[in-house]
């Protein structure tokens, strides 16, 4: 497993120039002041990144013989979970050290707050990464890539209609947001966290089923 | 060290049937044409595919059992599939070191700049050449007891070929147990390297021979009509109808030679036999 882990790392370095395009965006949204967005961002791109390790793998073939190494389907599968949490983890957590750096120099918005946020984030990635590393596994990263996008704009549809709703129904959702006492909050984006890994270990034994059906 | 029983697969237009065993201390070959069933065989022992009927045992254990441990015995070299060409030698040292237990990393480095090989290039922007030596010491610098070599010499010019099957050689001499199965569709490649030969066409295996058997007992008989008509064909393995007459292929090359003076007997070179074991009719 570790030998795997080295292998995608020395692989994103091949990406060193696409990883400095992603902070310097990340950076020009701190002018923004949208601090959650630089969180989201941030994230999102991470575990975006970590899925071209699959496409590196399944390049040329290179599935046969990486199978042919002392690692098992399951390992290579935890593997690609693990890599996608490491680098989704890391970005979420530059993200937010820059949004709460930048809160306090600009005094926009209060840590908690921030913390907060992304704590909210957290669990999203969690559950991006579930929905897209099976279809990746299954149909290969190219495919995958489209699903990914998928999925993201069903996302961002769940979004828009429940705001549509709640504009309907004449909800301020961000006023409801805001005025949230901090202990439902805290209650709130625990009980996600929780959702989101056992999202995370369905979605792993799925992907180990699927990546154990397949032939090189 | 690994046995084949009647390993079937099946697919649309082709279909396997093979059956071979490599002996420790032996470098075993298997030879046949491109879409012969070689690579299906060899992927199919590594766990790669699916076999639909049949058993494989490699290492005293059942392939299906094949697990990380028995992983680390072996040493892959597959035509079709490698490290990523993105990586450099120096990104897969450490991967190395951490997947095998005993990966020799002297050794290792040794053999790269023994064969002149750029550690920090990208694997991509190496020659065929480089690329099939790369393969070959990578299988072979883990202290494994059985290599599993796909066409580990496809595409390489007479030299480089030469210094592949010399890195086999040491593999082998330094200890005595250790066991090589490969392949290729250059015969000539494995004739002074394997202790016995397969041959495999359309899927099923047409020939199991020791090499010093094939080379010193077997022959190409070439004989008129009328010469054809009075041979004796109990030992004419396969024959065909040329413009001067037959060609026979036969495994007691001496009889014929002690028998027939007068017929021109030709050594046989495992191309001639395999040709003749592909082409040839059955008697």
């Amino acid at each position: 497993m570790k030998g795997l882990l080295i292998k995608d790392f020395k692989l994103m370095k091949n990406q060193k120039n696409f990883l400095l395009l992603l902070v310097l965006i990340a950076a020009l949204f701190v002018f923004v002041k949208d601090i959650s967005f630089v969180i989201t961002y941030m994230t999102f791109m991470g575990t975006l990144f970590s899925m071209s390790s699959i496409s590196y793998d399944e390049f040329d073939n290179g599935n046969a013989f990486l199978f042919s190494l002392p690692v098992t389907r399951r390992g290579y599968v935890i593997e690609k979970y693990g890599f996608g949490l490491i680098l989704g983890g890391g970005a979420w957590l530059i993200g937010t050290i820059l949004a709460v750096v930048i809160g306090r120099i600009q005094h926009t918005d209060s840590i908690t707050e921030t913390i907060m946020t992304a704590l909210i984030i957290l669990p999203l990635m969690w559950i991006a990464l579930s929905a897209v590393l099976p279809f990746q596994l299954k149909y290969g990263g190219e495919k995958g890539r489209i699903v990914m996008i998928g999925v993201f704009g069903i996302f961002f549809a769940i979004g828009a209609a429940v705001m549509k709703v709640a504009k309907i129904l004449n909800i301020d959702l961000i006023y409801v947001m805001d005025h949230l006492p901090e202990i439902h909050m805290s209650v709130l984006t625990m009980s996600s966290i929780g959702v989101a890994a056992v999202v995370l270990l369905v979605s792993c034994k799925i992907s180990i089923s699927i990546v154990n059906k397949k032939e090189f | 060290m690994l046995r084949i029983e009647h390993l079937k697969k099946e697919y649309q237009e082709f279909s396997l049937d093979c059956s071979l065993e490599v002996k420790p201390g032996c470098v075993t070959g298997l030879i046949g044409q491109n879409g012969a069933g070689k690579s299906t065989t060899f992927k199919a022992v590594l766990g790669l595919i699916k076999k639909d009927q049949g058993t494989i045992r490699i290492l005293g254990k059942d392939s299906q059992e094949l697990g990380p441990k028995e992983k680390q015995e072996l040493g892959v070299v597959l035509s079709d599939s490698g490290f990523s060409n993105y990586l450099t030698v120096n990104d897969v040292i450490p991967v190395l070191s951490s997947l095998y237990q005993k990966f020799d990393r002297s050794y290792f480095l040794e053999q790269i700049q023994k064969f002149g090989l750029p550690r920090d290039k990208k694997i991509k922007e190496f020659s065929t050449g480089m690329k099939a030596k790369l393969k070959v010491i990578v299988a072979a610098s883990h202290g494994a007891k059985l290599l599993i070599l796909d066409e580990p010499t496809a595409g390489l010019d007479v030299v480089a070929r030469d210094e592949l099957l010399e890195v086999l050689r040491d593999f082998m001499e330094q200890e005595e147990d250790r066991a090589i199965l490969i392949s290729s569709h250059i015969s000539s490649d494995l004739e002074t390297l394997c202790d016995d030969l397969y041959m495999i066409h359309e899927g099923k295996i047409v020939l199991h021979e020791d090499t010093d058997v094939l080379l010193s007992d077997y022959g190409l008989l070439k004989v008129s009509d009328s010469q054809y008509e009075k041979l004796e064909k109990r030992h004419i393995l396969r024959y065909k109808k040329e413009s001067f007459g037959y060609s026979c292929l036969t495994d007691q090359k001496q009889y014929y030679l002690e028998n027939y003076p007068q017929i021109a007997v030709e050594k046989g070179t495992v191309d001639e036999v395999i040709t003749m074991m592909i082409r040839g009719a059955e008697k």
